[in-house]
């Protein structure tokens, strides 16, 4: 068995939210290895997010420790954590993030930008990834002219501009119908079996399936599977109890 | 970032924002143009009093003369925009320009010549024909007077034995003193080639008048100068010194009396200022037009000053157009700079962006600002320069040659200067940008 890709230890994000403590991650520790699927459920409020911009050194948690490729995120600055994005991650939301005023070529190739590769390499590989997602002819589209899934597989496309080792999905699926959240996920999972460490976070239960680890977050807390269908079950029969917000 | 993705990835956000920026920019035009105009104008003024001092005297002149000792004497100093001579009241060494204080005044680096010259203290008349007139004389201790940057108009500036060459405007000196009422006045003589009378005139101790006369062939007409030289007419300096020693009846010995004024003529007009000091350090007066040019400079330097600060008031209400439109564009653009730190560009990389548009919008303004201001300079000149040589015609003065003048260094450093006031006013706004948390900025609804 390979070591950890990721280790988190003990992480914990609290903030403040009109005079209460919101505890977003308590005491989360976990590892997730190299070159697996991983699909991190939970319902809204359960921390998953925050789980995913803490790993992606997109905000600082509160405490505890996050090592990536045996990197120390949460003891890196600014500079460091940026390189580290450009190098090693790729990023894929719920709300696309596509630039409007930029086609779906030079949204692809925007990440680009910022490493020194020369404009027409650049493009080249922007245009070669589209046709990865399908979205050949569409590269000189700008996003107003795409659908929700294309919208979505062009940010596939970029968050692979840079050739990253890990890629982090924020709810890739939440703002598609069915069809095109299954054809994005099998892009994520193609994604996967070409080599790479993919986390997914949800509460769509239909993205397991592609999943080789699942991971359940409650309240901060990392859950066995069947506490969380237990919490999940006494939310459908309509239990008082919220288990968003503690 | 490499300079030129950066400078491709700034042009392409101005340009996705062509209204918004146009409007900013329009600003940033006004500010430029008016400093533009404001400052060429206050040069343009410069250029037309300081090329009258020009044609008034020879800025490669100083005029040098004796100190005699005691309190009083002059300082002439080069600094300042204040007087250009000022009073000392420290106890001075005599300093006399004798032959060998001439020979030390030629030892200074950058003086081309050193030449006497005195002026005959009594009485004369000059006569040509039945004219008589009155008039300044110099004695010069050269045969040439374009050594002192003289020109001739007619004939030659060479000073012979018998010979003379007049100032401009001698010939109107003259007058018939057995004109009678009702008569003509004659016009002024020609008297290029002509023979003229000096007559030097001194009285005996029991008052008896005394005169000689000295027949001279004027061989030379100075161009105008607008100064001494147009009413004065110039002779060798022995000349001088003797028609003196027989008018005051005693002998001349400049090696132990001194010679009154010495003209120094240097090579560089540049260097005349701290020729000038030089020469005062050795104990003697020294008096440049430069010393005057200098304040002259200096007044206008303000002037351009105050009226660059009217323009740059302008230019601030501009700078703070751009500081709201980068602020503006900073709060719609607050996803966008999140999704520029998720996919791996540093704070400073969005320093950079945000503070290149803002300074492209002071560049573009600014390049805007100075073919306005340019053009409308131009305007200013020819309108003016029309209204000024009806007024001096009127007058009587020379008309100006420019109105407003623009050296090349104005609009490069207007160009500069509206860039960095774009950037300066984009810099608070590009700070908050790139010190954004790329997770608030990335949920920012």
């Amino acid at each position: 068995m390979d070591s950890p890709l990721i280790r988190i230890t003990d992480l914990k994000k609290h903030y403040q939210m009109g005079g209460t403590t919101v505890r977003a991650l308590d005491g989360v520790s976990l590892d997730i290895e190299p070159h697996t699927f991983t699909v991190v459920m939970g319902p809204s409020g359960s921390g998953k997010s925050s789980l995913l911009y803490l790993l992606g050194g997109l905000d600082r948690s509160t405490s505890g420790q996050i090592s990536i490729g045996g990197e120390r995120l949460d003891q890196m600055d600014e500079n460091a954590l940026a390189l580290f994005r450009r190098r090693t991650l790729g990023f894929i939301f719920q709300s696309y993030n596509l630039i409007t005023s930029m086609n779906a070529a030079e949204n692809v190739s925007f990440p680009m930008q910022f490493t020194g590769i020369p404009n027409a390499e650049r493009n080249q590989r922007a245009l070669q990834l589209l046709e990865q997602v399908g979205l050949a002819d569409r590269a000189h589209h700008r996003p107003a002219e795409l659908s929700g899934g294309q919208q979505q597989r062009v940010a596939v496309a970029r968050a692979l501009v840079n050739n990253p080792s890990l890629i982090l999905a924020d709810e890739p699926t939440g703002n598609l119908d069915t069809a095109s959240g299954v054809t994005v996920m099998q892009l994520l999972s193609e994604l996967h079996r070409s080599g790479r460490t993919v986390l997914v976070v949800t509460h769509d239960p239909r993205m397991t399936r592609f999943a080789t680890h699942k991971i359940y977050l409650l309240d901060g807390h990392v859950v066995d599977e069947d506490e969380y269908q237990s919490a999940a079950l006494e939310m459908s029969q309509g239990s008082n109890e919220s288990l968003e917000i503690k | 970032m490499k300079f030129f993705d950066l400078l491709r990835l700034i042009l392409g956000n101005l340009s996705r924002r062509k209204a918004r920026v146009a409007l900013t920019a329009i600003g940033v035009v006004i500010g430029t143009a008016a400093v533009v105009i404001l400052v060429s104008l206050g040069i343009g003024l410069q250029k037309s009093a300081t090329d009258q001092l020009y044609g008034i005297g020879d800025l490669t002149l100083i005029d040098v003369m004796p100190t005699y000792g005691g309190e009083g004497g002059y300082y002439v100093g080069s600094g300042g925009g204040g007087p250009a001579i000022s009073l000392s009241s420290e106890l001075q060494e005599p300093a006399l320009l004798t032959n060998s204080a001439l020979e030390q005044l030629r030892l200074i680096p950058g003086v081309k010549a050193v030449i006497p010259r005195d002026y005959l203290g009594t009485q004369t008349v000059i006569r040509y024909q039945r004219m008589e007139g009155g008039v300044n004389i110099i004695g010069i201790g050269t045969n040439d007077l374009s050594t002192l940057g003289m020109e001739a108009g007619q004939g030659t500036t060479d000073l012979a034995k018998g010979t003379v060459v007049i100032g401009v405007m001698t010939p109107y000196n003259f007058y018939d003193p057995y004109q009678r009422p009702g008569q003509e006045t004659p016009p002024p003589p020609e008297l290029l080639n002509e023979q003229i009378q000096l007559i030097v005139i001194k009285w005996d101790q029991d008052g008896n008048e005394i005169r000689k006369t000295l027949s001279l062939r004027v061989t030379g007409i100075l161009n105008e100068t607008g100064g001494e030289a147009d009413y004065s007419i110039y002779l060798p300096l022995d000349l001088v010194k003797s028609m003196n020693e027989w008018a005051y009846g005693t002998r001349i010995n400049y090696n132990k009396t001194g010679y009154n004024q010495v003209i120094v003529k240097v090579e560089d007009p540049n260097q005349a200022l701290d020729i000038a000091d030089q020469i005062t350090a050795l104990g003697f007066q020294a008096i440049s037009p430069q010393s005057f040019l200098q304040g002259i400079n200096n007044t206008f330097l303000i002037l351009q000053l105050v009226f660059g600060g009217v323009g740059a008031i302008a230019l601030l209400v501009a700078a703070i157009g751009i500081a709201n439109t980068m602020a503006m564009s900073i709060l719609e653009r607050t996803r966008e700079i999140g999704l520029m730190k998720a996919v791996g560009a540093t704070n400073r990389d969005v320093l950079s962006i945000f503070l290149g548009e803002a300074a492209g919008i002071g560049f573009i303004g600014g390049l805007g600002g100075i073919i306005v201001g340019w053009l409308a300079a131009q305007a200013i000149n020819v309108i003016a320069i029309i209204y000024l040589a009806g007024q001096a015609s009127q007058q009587g003065g020379a008309p100006p040659s420019v109105a407003v003048y623009t050296p090349i260094w104005l609009p490069i450093f207007a160009l500069i200067f509206s860039t960095f006031i774009g950037m300066l006013s984009g810099l608070y706004p590009a700070l908050r940008a790139a010190t954004m948390i790329p997770v608030q900025a990335l949920k920012y609804e």
